[in-house]
């Protein structure tokens, strides 16, 4: 593959595919079926969540996922920062829309869900993380998410289903008060929802390589091995490369035998 | 230079692939057919279904109202067509009128359905030349169906009995 091929097709993936990817997750975010009427429904994002991907996005660039140097900078032409700053828009709503899917609509558990995230985002801003780790992080985030809200919740909710799963949604319903009940959603909302979080973490993965280049992978992957060493260790390296300076140039004096031009 | 053009055409298409997010999000259509429909609608190429409209108008002037409302409904899922939505107001304008007694809960949706038609013909005002209405614009039934909602002391004047049915 040729440097051309190669730069067009990182263009490819930075300006096309990942806003396409993360555009199509800012869509179906939001999108549940009714139980009844198998009609769409479209749920605009919550404001926690737009608060959650503030924080995500934050989180993003500790992790150097998103690498604000590379993408937007003086040094680079008015069009290529603009179709940057346009990509990490699409980010920012694909992050709420990717909330809003696996948050349940309402009632307490809405609330409870909310501030659990809110907590994990909190804590992680203050943990140092590499791109590889974060994106783990994330996919295990979201995916518990899914199955607490699609699986576990919309079972017990459901109103198809044997009774004993009937008398332990009508018990939680009873003991809570009312306030975990949450609307029901055809089984298709589930589906939609793992396109959607599997479209999301796929960006990011996408967003992991994009503007990565080979010598930076290499400087990285050096530094993330040199931060995980413990400290005496680290000492040890350092003195290694400070013992590794040039060697200090030799100075020649005059030689009265060897013949000047 | 080809990846200066990826960049513009990867703008183009992303930024008009947003805006129909946004719009999406915005009318909440409820199934495709609706998408489809709604996309007519903006793209001013929205028509009536003549066919069910004809129909409908054959129910009416037998005075079947329900039947041709439904009927109507069918022909105009979109309530895009100001004649449409003109006629389903004057049906529930003939459904509820009584000589002693309005239907209010009819006069209502009545309302409703005349003021979507006059904001759908918001740059004339719609007139509908049927011979068989004895009203022919919007102004004049929406004007007639607020008089039916409202209470006033001639309500009880016994000399309403002698009011004819528009």
């Amino acid at each position: 593959m040729t440097a051309t091929d190669r730069s067009r097709n990182r263009a490819l993936v930075d300006f096309v595919v990942l806003p396409m990817f993360f555009l199509t997750v800012a869509l179906l975010g939001g999108l549940r079926v009714g139980a009844e009427n198998r009609a769409f429904i479209f749920v605009a994002p919550p404001l926690v969540t737009l608060l959650l991907a503030v924080l995500l996005v934050l989180l993003l660039v500790r992790g150097r996922l998103i690498r604000f140097h590379q993408w937007v900078g003086t040094e680079l032409p008015p069009l290529t920062n603009v179709a940057h700053i346009w990509m990490l828009l699409t980010l920012f709503f694909a992050s709420a829309q990717a909330f809003n899917s696996v948050l349940p609509e309402g009632g307490l558990l809405h609330w409870l869900f909310s501030f659990f995230f809110l907590w994990t985002l909190w804590n992680n801003q203050f943990s140092s993380f590499d791109p590889r780790r974060l994106l783990r992080s994330l996919a295990i985030l979201f995916g518990t998410a899914f199955v607490l809200k699609h699986m576990l919740l919309a079972s017990l909710y459901s109103t198809e289903g044997g009774w004993l799963r009937r008398v332990a949604g009508t018990l939680l319903q009873g003991v809570s008060l009312g306030t975990l009940d949450a609307p029901t959603f055809a089984p298709a909302t589930g589906y939609i929802s793992f396109f959607t979080l599997t479209l999301y973490v796929a960006g990011l993965i996408l967003l992991a390589f994009a503007g990565k280049d080979e010598t930076d992978s290499v400087v990285h992957q050096v530094v993330e091995e040199y931060r995980q060493l413990p400290a005496s260790d680290r000492l040890a390296v350092r003195d290694a490369i400070l013992d590794d300076q040039p060697a200090p140039k030799i100075e020649v004096k005059n030689d009265p035998r060897i013949p000047t031009k | 230079m080809k990846s200066k053009i990826i960049q513009v055409a990867g703008l183009a298409l992303t930024i008009a692939y947003a805006a129909l997010i946004v719009w999406i999000y915005a009318v909440e259509p409820r199934t495709f057919k609706e998408v489809a429909t709604s996309a007519e609608l903006a793209a001013g190429t929205y028509q009536v279904n003549q066919e069910k409209f004809n129909s409908a108008l054959d129910l009416f002037r037998r005075e079947q109202f329900r039947a041709a409302r439904d009927e109507w409904q069918r022909a105009d899922p979109a309530r895009g067509d100001a004649r449409t939505q003109f006629y389903i107001a004057y049906s529930f304008y003939r459904e509820g009128w009584g000589r002693v007694y309005y239907d209010q809960q009819l006069l209502k949706q009545g309302l409703e359905a005349v003021n979507q038609a006059i904001a759908l013909a918001s740059a004339s005002p719609l007139t509908v030349d049927d011979p068989n209405l004895r009203m022919h614009t919007a102004a004049e039934l929406k004007a007639e169906l607020e008089q039916g909602t409202e209470r006033s002391w001639s309500d009880v004047n016994p000399l309403k009995v002698l009011r004819t049915r528009k």
